[in-house]
């Protein structure tokens, strides 16, 4: 039994390139990393050098879970992927992609913490990890197939129970803009071409061990019970969004969704959600029903149930039964997916016969579902369907492509809101078939530059949400003002960020809200009504330092982001608290390292800074503040003209979000003038080494 | 006094199931059930008098057990350990008068979270208003000076909403309707 509980205590490493497969000790050479993006990014500062390309065999992939992942924590079912990112423009850089599901808890049960893949075979291949048995397989019958029937046929091999994470053509085409998938609905965008490159169509994984809890049983048991007493629904939305007897809060915007009356009425026999009453835990998994959420309430009819990761109670995968789509396209009548991946096939449509939340859009959702999921095409957080209707709609397809090729697609079926139009698309998109398909594989930023369409034209447009380097904001000022704004300049992809934006959307009165805050941050200053922010303050930036720390906590422990944090609820008797300190309590008890919740931040602050420390050096440069943390000149206008700070504008002012950077900055303990971390900020994180190599090229202020 | 007992333990046990159910009782229907189950029989003439003395005393005894009035003076009770008072208060506005439920609604909505209301939740429980009632709800918006605070906005995919002046600007709710129900699906 190794020293401690939690981690599995082996990291797997592939070489694709000479078949070799070697194990090393997590905790040995990991443990200051946690796991998740902390393994991920300590191999690529390690191994990956400066200059490398996401599709060079010197690149690597590692697929990082956590001491978490597997145990019976709620929300446990995170697996990171971190890679050179083939969508981050002008140049790649580091970035994640995080996939739910099943894969995270057989990847422990099957004895590994990470796995590292480098090289590239030479000729298609799987890689089968069975609990202690790792074989590298041909693939090349599989080849050419789409991410079910890739599952299907390695279930077929593994057994039922293993989790399967495959790309499908647009992976093994090198489209930047591809997905790996595993348990068939559960994606993680942008690093399905870094497999296709490495000839590696899957992994799938078997474990029939267990995870170990190092602490006293009895109060992990206790800890888990608390965690689930606090947990909201989707999002961790504490209230109900119509009034319930014994809620004292409700609010329209909630995706806590159930309420007596509501059914699923695709089950059979179909189910009442109920009241869904906060202390009654075996009632969590029916709060949440994304696809009523998004799609309105024609999905109530249509939905099965709610599916979802590893131990999560939440089930944000709706899936949905849509008979008519069998008849019509010729498609599977159930589909599953949550967030984006379910809005997948609606979003390219401007308009709909029968209205956004109509027969025709649900049934747009149903086919981009099942083509996206299956030829595993990414969509970058919205941006692929934004840019394509600002490129059709402003006549840009038209003269970008030969008129021929433009001609081939049915446009006016298009216009119309036919779903049968993404049968024409995507695939192409998949197989890099023709011009306009093959742009809109390649991601925002490399579109642009080879369409030879300026970036700023993009910078300035309201609508199109794109942020920098390639990506779209996500959760930036419409959520939480400075705060998001903040965020949103930290990675190299959109942001994934939900530490803030679960927080500021939970549903409570901003009274409740504000209260919350000055607990959390020191001022109930920290946060404002959304739409009606107020200037900066240092409070707003210890939100965004905290929202950035618990994001990278949550990707390396395995938890997921998009549920927590957990520091609302929707107990009254809590005065609406949650607990900050959950995944210190949880970390704790099941490694046996105990670490305060204070000790843990700093752990996850030396996982971000070192994500900066890599992003510096593959940059080439010191100058993050004008050359990395950009903002976009749409946050500082409004539709309406409306100044910043009045009442129903997300409009941010200029000399204040100057001033939200530097009070960032100093809450970091990094230069000012450079935004780059200073030698002793890195020393003071244990990356004093990082701050040595950084110092010998000049990239430390 | 075992008489007495029993009465308690009767209006206690209805109120309990009532809210139970997410209902208020009103007096009368307390009445009505102690008359049907034949315990006022011995109690003489002056039945309401009695009741408000054994309502009281309900009160006093059990800390879950409240009161709430409506606007005539009306008393409805409930128990808190089923039912909180920002519910039972939508009860009490629910069963006096529609107009004054949704404008009591919209105004608490604007004004604590705050957040426009979209109309066609005024057609789901615990509202439960017809089509035909909000629309004669809406009419008597625009007439009544008590309601002029009580306005609409409309989204983008054409969802009205409603809120009240008193907390909210037009632009400010037109912004946060379009927030509700288009923006937050957008920016998942």
């Amino acid at each position: 039994m190794g020293k401690y509980g939690g981690w599995a205590g082996k990291v797997l490493r592939v070489d694709l390139s000479t078949g070799k497969i070697s194990t090393e000790g997590t905790t040995e050479k990991y443990k200051d990393f946690l796991g998740g993006t902390g393994i991920g990014y300590k191999v690529i500062w390690d191994e990956v050098p400066a200059g490398t390309k996401p599709f060079d065999p010197a690149n690597k992939i590692v697929y990082g879970v956590g001491p978490l992942a597997g145990t019976g924590a709620p929300c446990n079912g995170r697996t990171a992927i971190t890679t050179l990112w083939p969508t981050c423009w002008p140049s790649p850089l580091v970035a994640s992609g995080h996939m739910g599901g099943q894969f995270a808890a057989e990847l422990k049960y099957a004895g590994y913490d990470a796995i590292i893949i480098e090289g590239r075979a030479d000729h298609p291949v799987w890689l089968s990890v069975s609990d202690g048995k790792v074989e590298i397989k041909d693939a090349r019958r599989l080849w050419g197939q789409g991410i079910r029937m890739t599952t299907v046929e390695i279930n077929q091999l593994m057994g039922p129970e293993a989790s399967v994470a495959a790309i499908g053509q647009a992976g093994e085409n090198l489209v930047p803009m591809s997905v790996v998938i595993n348990s068939y609905s559960h994606s993680a965008g942008g690093v399905g071409g870094v497999m296709g490159s490495k000839n590696l169509k899957a992994i799938g994984v078997r474990g029939t061990g267990s995870v170990r809890i190092a602490g006293n049983k009895e109060e992990w048991e206790k800890v888990v019970k608390l965690h689930l007493s606090i947990l909201g629904a989707n999002n961790q939305n504490v209230v109900p969004n119509v009034p319930q007897s014994w809620a004292e809060h409700y609010n329209p915007g909630s995706r806590w969704v159930a309420s007596a009356g509501r059914r699923w009425g695709a089950a059979d026999p179909s189910i009442d959600t109920g009241s869904c009453e906060p202390h009654n835990l075996n009632r969590i998994a029916y709060r949440t029903n994304n696809a009523a959420f998004f799609l309105g309430d024609k999905a109530w009819q249509y939905t099965v149930r709610g599916n979802g990761c590893t131990a999560c109670p939440i089930r944000c995968h709706t899936m949905l039964k849509v008979p008519a789509v069998s008849v019509k396209y010729g498609i599977p009548a159930v589909g599953q997916n949550t967030c984006v991946g379910l809005l997948f096939g609606r979003s390219f449509f401007k308009t709909f016969p029968d209205g956004p939340k109509g027969q025709t859009a649900i049934e747009a959702c149903m086919v981009g579902m099942h083509l996206a999921d299956d030829l595993g095409v990414w969509d970058n957080y919205g941006q692929l369907q934004r840019d394509f209707q600002e490129l059709y709609y402003n006549g840009v397809f038209n003269s970008k492509v030969r008129e021929k090729e433009f001609k081939g697609y049915s446009w006016d079926k298009y216009e119309q809101g036919d779903p049968t139009f993404l049968f024409e698309l995507l695939p192409k998109i998949a197989n890099r078939e023709g011009e306009l398909a093959t742009a809109l594989g390649l991601g925002t930023g490399y579109l642009l530059e080879r369409w030879g369409i300026p970036e700023q034209q993009w910078l300035e447009n309201h609508e199109l949400l794109y942020w920098k380097q390639g990506h779209p904001k996500h959760h930036s000022n419409e959520d939480a003002g400075q705060c998001g704004v903040i965020i949103n300049t930290q990675y190299n992809r959109d942001a994934q960020c939900h530490s803030h934006s679960n927080f500021t959307r939970n549903g409570l009165p901003i009274e409740v809200q504000k209260r919350l805050a000055a607990e959390l941050w020191g001022s109930s200053d920290a946060v404002d009504a959304v739409g009606a922010f107020k200037p900066m303050n240092v409070y707003k930036a210890r939100m965004a330092k905290w929202s950035i720390l618990r994001k990278e906590l949550h990707d390396c422990l395995s938890l997921c982001n998009w549920m927590g944090p957990w520091v609302a609820s929707p107990l009254k008797e809590r005065g609406y608290r949650g607990d900050d300190s959950i995944e210190s309590l949880l970390y704790s008890l099941a490694t046996g390292d105990q670490m305060s919740r204070q000790e843990l931040d700093k752990i996850a602050e030396r996982i971000f800074v070192l994500q900066r420390a890599l992003t510096i050096r593959d940059m080439g440069t010191k100058d993050m503040r004008t050359k990395h943390d950009t903002i976009p000149d749409w946050v500082f206008t409004d539709p309406k003209d409306k100044d910043a700070f009045s009442k129903g504008t997300i409009r941010m002012d200029k000399e204040d979000i100057k001033l939200a950077m530097d009070t960032y900055y100093e809450e970091m303990a990094w230069d000012k003038e450079t935004g780059s971390p200073t030698a002793a900020a890195y020393r003071e994180l244990g990356l004093g080494n990082v701050a040595h190599e950084l110092a010998k090229k000049g990239l430390v202020p | 006094m075992e008489h007495q007992e029993a009465i308690g333990i009767s209006i206690l046990n209805m109120i309990h199931n009532r809210s139970a159910s997410g209902c208020l009782v009103r007096a009368q229907e307390i009445l009505t059930e102690l008359k049907g189950q034949g315990l006022l029989e011995s109690v003489g003439i002056e039945l309401e008098t009695h009741l408000k003395t054994m309502l009281k005393q309900v009160l006093e005894k059990n800390q879950d057990i409240q009161e709430i009035f409506g606007r005539k003076e009306v008393s409805y009770y409930y128990s808190v350990r089923s039912m909180t008072e920002a519910y039972a208060g939508i009860l009490v506005w629910k069963s006096e008068d529609p107009l004054w439920l949704i404008a009591e609604v919209v105004r608490e909505s604007s004004k604590v979270y705050p957040s426009p209301v979209p109309v066609v939740s005024f057609r789901e429980p615990p509202f439960d208003l017809t089509l035909e009632t909000i629309l004669e709800c809406f009419k008597a918006f625009g007439e009544g000076r008590e309601y002029q605070d009580i306005c609409q906005t409309i989204t983008s995919t054409g969802t009205i909403f409603l809120y009240s002046s008193l907390h909210l600007d037009s632009d400010y709710a037109a912004m946060l309707a379009e927030w509700i129900d288009v923006g937050q699906a957008d920016n998942p």
